[in-house]
């Protein structure tokens, strides 16, 4: 915690209580001033200006030339520093972590979302290898991201007192570092997927009437759903939107050499952090979906290929157009499609050895 | 024990920027880093004042109460110092100080930020005192050798006072009182001495 009382002021306040003595002395046998006139106590119409009591800023001028160097007093950054210590940081790891117990919670009461009749090993293709590449680059790097910047969010009260000082400060300079460097990267593979998925990810008709079910969560059943379905859209919009937030927050604080004043930096951390916790808080949901929530969600991700069933379960009507179009594929085919890419790697593999 | 404290007084600063300078010699303190300014306010109107701000070593400091890492200290005498060693160069100490007293030299490109450099009120650092390597990190270490801090050793107008802050609190208030007594009413506000002298 942060006091306002501090030793700098007390011969300041000496000084106005000696002022404000001695000038109603003087002023004893004068007349009263006429209204609206000023106090004539030289210093204190200075200090007020100075710590911008009225709200306004006082522009100085120095001969030192630095961000702000004509502000004599900063009067944000004490808010800010203590809205990062007392909402930020606390808030951010309660509201984590309560989305981690929620999540784990729908687990247990729950469990796997299941397809009705099983997997039927027909399958559909889904992604295509630049669509999976520009995923799993853009999830590797949001998770490095999440892991650096969360050290240097919650380092100091979690990780200090196990590590100590010189060790954490090892980590969050190696963090920083990382950080900075990969943040430039998340933008280019932000773009990448906004352009590679964003067609598909418009929303439609029938995604009201999803919302209106809660999205298969509430009740039995599954809802109907496009190539996308509306909680797949939102999550997509969420990630550019959010995403992009981040990236520019982040150039603003990364690149201090545009002369950007302190004000637009606090503002820009604040909404740094806001939007990387959201972030943050739903990919955890997304993770839990697309990994052991759901029955047959991952293979989309790990080989391009879903299972009909699946599709049928939760994308009725992509599915209707892959029956329409002949897209299925039988479980031979499939086998034969990864054993040849298998098969390839293989090849690839011994060309090298080979070569050496 | 002493409290070490700067005070300003805005009624004598005729803004030479010595004490600026001086510091900067004294520490050899890279381009593109200053520990003091001198700032002005009403520069060229009626009522322009100048004051010489550095790092005010608070009793609380806003850069301790944020930094991530930790790396303040703050030594008996009440001076606020910060060890470079476990400094990140993150910036935000720069954006929670008052006076904007933290520094960051540009390290690499796109002016990533070094580590943070800012007055010591010539105490130097963590390291053993005047080993060279708290000299190359935080410039000369005058406390230790007796010395205050070289901006308000060498103002020639004492218009900047370092030291004690008890005895710092008895110099001004006698200047206070004698700015009040004198014919001029208040001193240099000649806008007062008009109306009143």
């Amino acid at each position: 915690m942060i006091h306002r009382e501090s030793d700098v002021r007390i011969p300041t306040l000496l000084l106005l209580m000696c002022m404000l003595f001695l000038q109603f002395q003087v002023h004893a046998a004068d007349p009263p001033p006429p209204p609206g006139m000023v106090s004539t106590v030289p210093g204190a119409e200075l200090w007020r200006k100075v710590r911008q009591r009225d709200g306004k800023s006082t522009d100085g001028i120095s001969q030192v030339k630095g961000v702000d160097a004509g502000i004599l007093i900063n009067t944000q950054g004490d808010r800010w520093a203590r809205f990062r210590i007392n909402k930020l940081s606390p808030y951010g790891s309660i509201a984590l972590a309560v989305v981690f117990l929620v999540i784990v919670l729908f687990f247990v009461l729950r469990g796997k979302i299941g397809i009705d009749g099983g997997l039927s090993g027909r399958m559909v293709h889904r992604f295509s290898d630049y669509e999976r590449i520009v995923h799993w680059t853009l999830a590797i790097v949001f998770i490095f991201l999440a892991i650096t910047g969360l050290i240097l969010l919650l380092g100091r009260p979690l990780l200090i007192p196990l590590l100590g000082k010189e060790a954490f400060s090892l980590l969050a300079s190696a963090g920083k570092e990382g950080h900075n460097l990969f943040g430039p990267i998340f933008l280019i593979s932000l773009l990448m997927m906004l352009f590679s998925f964003v067609r598909r990810n418009i929303y439609e008709k029938g995604d009201l009437t999803w919302l209106l079910k809660g999205g298969g969560f509430i009740g039995e059943g599954h809802v109907s759903g496009g190539f996308f379905n509306m909680g797949e859209k939102t999550w997509y919009w969420i990630v550019i939107l959010i995403g992009l937030l981040i990236s520019i927050s982040g150039l603003v604080l990364v690149m201090p050499n545009f002369g950007q004043s302190r004000i637009i930096m606090e503002i820009s951390h604040v909404l740094h952090v806001l939007g990387a916790v959201v972030l943050i808080a739903v990919s955890i949901g997304h993770m839990y979906l697309g990994s052991f929530g759901t029955e047959g969600t991952a293979e989309g991700m790990k080989t391009g290929y879903v299972d009909i069933n699946w599709v049928e379960a939760h994308h009725d009507r992509w599915a209707k157009e892959c029956h329409e179009k002949n897209l299925v594929i039988s479980a031979e085919e499939y086998a034969r499609i990864l054993g040849k890419k298998a098969e390839s790697g293989e090849l690839l593999a011994t060309e090298q050895e080979q070569g050496k | 024990m002493a409290r070490m404290k700067f005070y300003c007084d805005a009624e004598r600063c005729v803004e030479c920027n010595a004490c600026v300078t001086a510091c900067k010699n004294e520490h050899e303190i890279p381009w593109g880093v200053n520990r003091r300014r001198v700032v002005t306010i009403k520069d060229g109107e009626q009522g322009e004042r100048s004051l010489s701000v550095a790092c005010m070593h608070c009793s609380d400091a806003p850069c301790a109460v944020v930094c991530p890492v930790d790396c303040f200290y703050t030594t008996s005498d009440g001076i606020v110092l910060h060890d470079k060693d476990i400094c990140i160069g993150c910036g935000y100490c720069f954006y929670a100080c008052p006076f904007g007293a933290p520094q960051f030299p540009e390290s690499s490109a796109f002016s990533s930020r070094g580590k943070m450099d800012k007055c010591t009120f010539c105490a130097g650092g963590p390291e053993q005192d005047h080993s060279s390597e708290e000299t190359r990190k935080y410039g000369r270490n005058r406390l230790s050798e007796g010395k205050l801090p070289l901006c308000a050793e060498m103002c020639s107008t004492k218009a900047l006072l370092a030291g004690d802050a008890d005895v710092l609190s008895d110099i001004y208030r006698k200047r206070v009182i004698n700015r009040g007594a004198s014919a001029f009413n208040w001193g240099v506000n000649f806008n007062n001495s008009k109306l009143q002298g």
